[in-house]
């Protein structure tokens, strides 16, 4: 492989690592931007996703990347159970609140994931494994241009229901004004339950797409991916989607080339990094806007 | 007035130099009054090295059940005394390693300790072990700074794995001495052609120990091998893409793996299916263990293990119907097979109890003499002159160690090891893979 190919191939890492994190930050985004709540327990949601997909695929054999709809369809009932009983009790209480529910939240998904599903490291063997494409000097494994493709799906899909239908333009509103939105008749309580379970939904497409491409995944596997997606949407501005898609990848190829240009210990480190160039150079992040 | 307050202040003195007399000898009294030797497990039952720690925990169970139904433990009155088993979760961090040895020394006032896998979360309370004096034989962590270091005492600490300078050096041979031919034969290529030798490893105390063994090893015995690329990544890392395309682009004859089994298995596995690295994998011991054989897969086929206790094998010779009988005692109370640090935990109990039996006390200090002079019979690993003794510098065991060559079985789709080096211990040869393919200097 000569440095050129070697470059490609970091770049292709970059972006697909940056896949998993757009989603999980597009979500968590979409539920701070609404109901401006910091939810630390939003990388649980990942792992519950993986594992629902996990466990239908094991039991019924089907091709995991069409479970991935209903791993998210159980992650917005999931979110929306998890948003009526714990976070709609405390909002507008205060930010200490809500982190500490969400921390004991990590905890209780944890725990109960290993208790349902143990704690032993799994995997999953996508029916595409072994398949690779041509690509220039590049020979690509498949499944990673079907997570790329999945992830532009979703986040297209996203933009859509966002921009055209009633409910999109209701969240937007309340993400926009929420005291605005509830003058003019929207039921925010509604749109927070929505907001959520979609959120969590993303983060199931998040974790779905994680483990076809190959990665094991055991019930601590959110943790640190949620973490990075907090600092995704700081990089890219609280509550703005596109600043969730570019700070995703951005984070993606950043920690990619640092890996390879400075090591491996480099690569959570770097993305720290850029984060506090951003904030010192533009507080409000790439695309936030003032007051958010 | 004036003689009343002093009669109660001497009553009250008095009462409290009673407690104190009666009270001193109560907390150093061994707990082999009520029959019973604490011993505690620190394990990761949770975190990233959960399943290598319920592994350690479910064999140390096993290792009880044994010396109990035999009797248990003869002291120096000649009663017998069960082994109670406490464990300890470290959580697989080292403030949950500080929490698990304080509560278990503290807590549940055990005689002895036994356990700790890595050597980061181990480290990080040596401390507390040097504060409290409790005898402690670490079975998994492997780094030798665990017996090594010197800003703290760690005389009362025992080390029962082989070091990473032991399996490192032991790995660099057998590159050396097989792996270098076997390339060269297929190559073509004169036998002073230079060995190109790629590692990648975890960035804590345990991979770079693995590393600096290495180097040194090449440096001190004048190898003919290059390190063409040396690659690290942070503890319970899942995406080793980057990195292994840069081993890649360096055009490595073989890559050395130190990493957990929750890394190594996606490290080979990404490295032939994502990045097509097809190359000969050499892997630390502690991924022997049926976890690591389920998650390679096909993509196993090949690589090697440096090992000393396998679930799925055992080297000729007398230690294999020990390793048997374990297996199956094992397999039969939790339906798995255990894996090496099991194996050394399992040993852990029966120096333990030996080493009780031998002080005929439970007297902390006592054990910890009996521990030094200790010369016991091997009980499942081949250990150097088939005895359990700990060296008298730094306090460590000696094991025969071996390297195993991974075969894909399709019936089972899992890979299976054989034992290829050293001559003594093998049961048949390494082998270069048909689609191996051998670096270059261009």
């Amino acid at each position: 492989m000569d440095n050129f190919g070697v470059f490609l191939q970091i770049i292709f890492w970059g972006l697909y690592a940056g896949c998993i994190y757009i989603l999980l930050a597009t979500g968590l985004n979409l539920i701070f931007g609404v109901m401006k709540i910091v939810n630390f327990a939003h990388g649980e949601f990942l792992m519950i996703g993986a594992y629902i997909t996990a466990t239908i695929f094991f039991i019924s054999g089907i091709n995991p990347y069409l479970i991935i709809l209903l791993s998210m369809l159980a992650l917005i009932g999931i979110g929306a159970v998890v948003e009526r009983f714990c976070f709609r009790p405390i909002l507008g209480t205060g930010k200490l609140n809500e982190i500490f529910l969400s921390i004991g939240l990590i905890y209780i998904f944890q725990n109960g994931a290993a208790i349902i599903w143990t704690d032993e490291w799994q995997s999953v063997k996508s029916p595409y494994d072994g398949i690779s494409l041509p690509f220039g000097s590049l020979s690509i494994p498949l499944d990673y241009i079907l997570i790329m493709f999945f992830t532009a799906a979703i986040i297209c899909g996203l933009y859509l229901f966002l921009k055209k239908t009633t409910i999109g333009m209701q969240m937007r509103a309340t993400s926009q004004n929420r005291k605005g939105a509830m003058l003019v008749g929207i039921d925010v309580e509604r749109i927070d339950v929505i907001s959520f379970g979609l959120g969590c939904a993303l983060a199931a497409a998040a974790g779905t797409l994680w483990i076809v491409s190959g990665q094991i995944f055991n019930p601590y596997m959110g943790s640190i991916p949620a973490i990075k997606a907090f600092a995704i949407i700081i990089l890219g501005g609280l509550g703005s989607i596109p600043g969730a898609i570019i700070g995703g990848l951005l984070m993606g190829l950043a920690e990619n080339g640092a890996a390879f240009l400075l090591g491996g210990i480099w690569k959570d480190a770097i993305s720290f990094v850029i984060l506090i160039i951003v904030l010192v150079v533009r507080p409000t992040g790439l695309f936030g806007e003032k007051g958010d | 007035m004036k003689y009343s307050v002093l009669f109660i202040a001497s009553i009250l003195i008095v009462a409290v130099f009673i407690a104190g007399c009666t009270q001193q000898p109560a907390t150093q009294q061994p707990s082999t009054t009520q029959g019973v030797i604490k011993v505690g497990v620190i394990a990761s039952l949770t975190g990233p090295a959960s399943n290598v720690g319920t592994n350690m925990w479910q064999s140390a169970q096993v290792a009880a059940d044994k010396i109990n139904s035999e009797g248990g433990v003869t002291l120096k009155d000649g009663s017998k005394a069960q082994i109670r088993l406490i464990v300890g979760d470290d959580e697989s961090t080292q403030q949950g390693g500080q929490k698990a040895a304080t509560k278990l020394i503290t807590d549940d006032k055990v005689d002895i300790l036994v356990g700790g896998y890595s050597s980061a979360v181990t480290s990080a309370y040596e401390q507390t072990i040097a504060e409290y004096r409790v005898p402690y034989i670490v079975t998994g962590a492997s780094s030798p700074i665990i017996t090594h270091r010197t800003d703290i005492d760690t005389s009362y600490i025992f080390h029962h794995c082989p070091t990473t300078d032991t399996y490192g050096q032991y790995t660099t041979m057998f590159i050396d001495q097989v792996v270098r031919s076997a390339v060269n034969k297929k190559l073509g290529a004169p036998a002073d052609r230079p060995f190109r030798l790629a590692m990648l490893y975890q960035d804590t105390a345990f991979g770079k120990g693995v590393q600096s063994a290495v180097n040194n090893t090449i440096m001190k015995d004048k190898l003919n091998i290059q390190l063409v690329s040396q690659q690290s990544f942070r503890m319970g890392e899942s995406d080793f893409r980057t990195p292994l395309t840069a081993i890649k682009a360096a055009n490595p004859d073989a890559v050395y793996i130190a990493a957990f089994p929750n890394e190594g298995a996606p490290i080979i596995t990404q490295a032939r299916r994502d990045i097509g690295l097809n190359t000969i994998f050499l892997n630390v011991e502690n991924n022997d263990n049926a976890q690591f054989y389920k998650d390679l897969g096909q993509y196993g086929e090949g690589a090697i293990i440096e090992s000393r206790f396998s679930p799925y094998t055992a080297p000729a010779g007398t230690v294999a119907d020990a390793q048997n009988a374990f297996k199956q005692s094992y397999f039969t109370k939790f339906g798995a097979y255990p894996d090496m640090m099991g194996a050394s935990t399992y040993e852990g109990i029966f120096i333990a109890s030996k080493a009780t039996e031998k002080a005929g006390t439970t007297d902390k200090a006592a054990v910890r003499q009996a521990l030094v002079s200790l010369q016991m019979p091997q009980v499942i690993e081949a250990m150097k002159d088939q005895t359990c003794s700990f060296s008298s510098d730094f306090r460590e065991s000696t094991f025969d160690l071996w390297m195993e060559q991974l075969s894909y079985n399709a019936t089972i789709g899992e890979t299976r090891p054989a034992i290829v080096w050293p001559d003594n211990l093998k049961t048949t040869d390494f082998v270069l893979p048909s689609w191996y393919v051998a670096g270059s200097s261009s």
